[in-house]
């Protein structure tokens, strides 16, 4: 039973890092904050992934990953919904939501 | 020869790193968004292979049917800004998010992979029930603090987008 191919933690830390990889490379990649978030939100999936792999895996006799992952879905939930408010806030005032233009904070 | 389950499990996966190639990769916002969907849902289904289909249902419940709703509505009400903007940066950036991210997966492969314990996968049936009473029982710090983050999230919000609404 246990060469099955979901029976294997590689597959899915390789999705998780997969994951992490797409993330990474979208947030330094995209130009819009729209498509920045997108990315953070595949960062947090991967994270998820890997330590519902891991719990699974490494210590199946008890279930800190699943609720730590249900905890960074709560996270995430209220990161996303504060960073949308504010990135309507920046198109209000800048008309545009391109990341490399705003610097007044950045000094 | 492969099982149907095994199909199924190579089909997720697959799911799952196509939407995360399309949801950085795509020129359209939407399409971006609509990969990200895709991605979830590839990542639900392999929670589905790890036993805990508690975190398949919120998965599909929090991430496709509130954060994506969620940028979809962000999608819309700013839909005439991004239009003028170019969607990605340039070719160098591109070249230094390639080093970063194969850096990560190079650490992958050279510890994470090394030190995995090899053999039979152990048995795991973790109910929303075991779930439930270690939320409530030892991590009742934790779960109340989220509580309150996601309290002040929403108050922060509304009055972000309330004081802003006179300024131009």
């Amino acid at each position: 039973m246990s060469d099955l191919l979901y029976n294997d933690s590689n597959i899915y830390l390789f999705v998780a890092v997969f994951m992490l990889f797409c993330g990474i490379a979208g947030l330094v990649y995209r130009r819009t904050l729209i498509g920045m978030l997108v990315s953070l939100e595949l960062i947090m999936n991967g994270a998820g992934l890997n330590l519902v792999a891991i719990n699974r895996f490494i210590s199946p006799e008890n279930p800190y990953g699943l609720a730590f992952t249900l905890i960074i879905m709560g996270i995430a939930a209220a990161e996303s919904a504060i960073a949308l408010s504010i990135i309507i806030i920046i198109a209000r005032r800048y008309k545009h939501i391109e990341s490399g233009d705003m610097k007044e904070l950045k000094y | 020869m492969m099982s149907i389950g095994e199909g199924i499990f190579l089909f997720a996966v697959a799911v799952t790193m196509a939407g995360a190639l399309t949801a950085i990769f795509a020129s359209s916002i939407v399409h971006a968004m609509l990969g990200l969907i895709a991605a979830m849902f590839g990542v639900a289904g392999l929670y589905v292979y790890l036993n805990s289909t508690f975190l398949a249902m919120m998965q599909i419940l929090i991430y496709v049917g509130a954060i994506s709703i969620l940028i979809a509505f962000a999608i819309m009400l700013l839909g005439q800004y991004p239009r003028k903007s170019r969607n990605f940066r340039g070719i160098l950036k591109l070249l230094s998010s390639l080093v970063i991210s194969l850096v990560s997966v190079f650490m992958f492969i050279r510890f994470v992979m090394a030190n995995l314990p090899k053999g039979v996968a152990p048995n795991f049936a973790m109910t929303a029930r075991d779930i439930g009473r270690l939320l409530t029982d030892q991590l009742i710090l934790p779960f109340e603090l989220i509580s309150l983050l996601l309290v002040v999230a929403i108050i922060g919000a509304v009055m972000l987008s309330m004081n802003s609404r006179g300024d131009k």
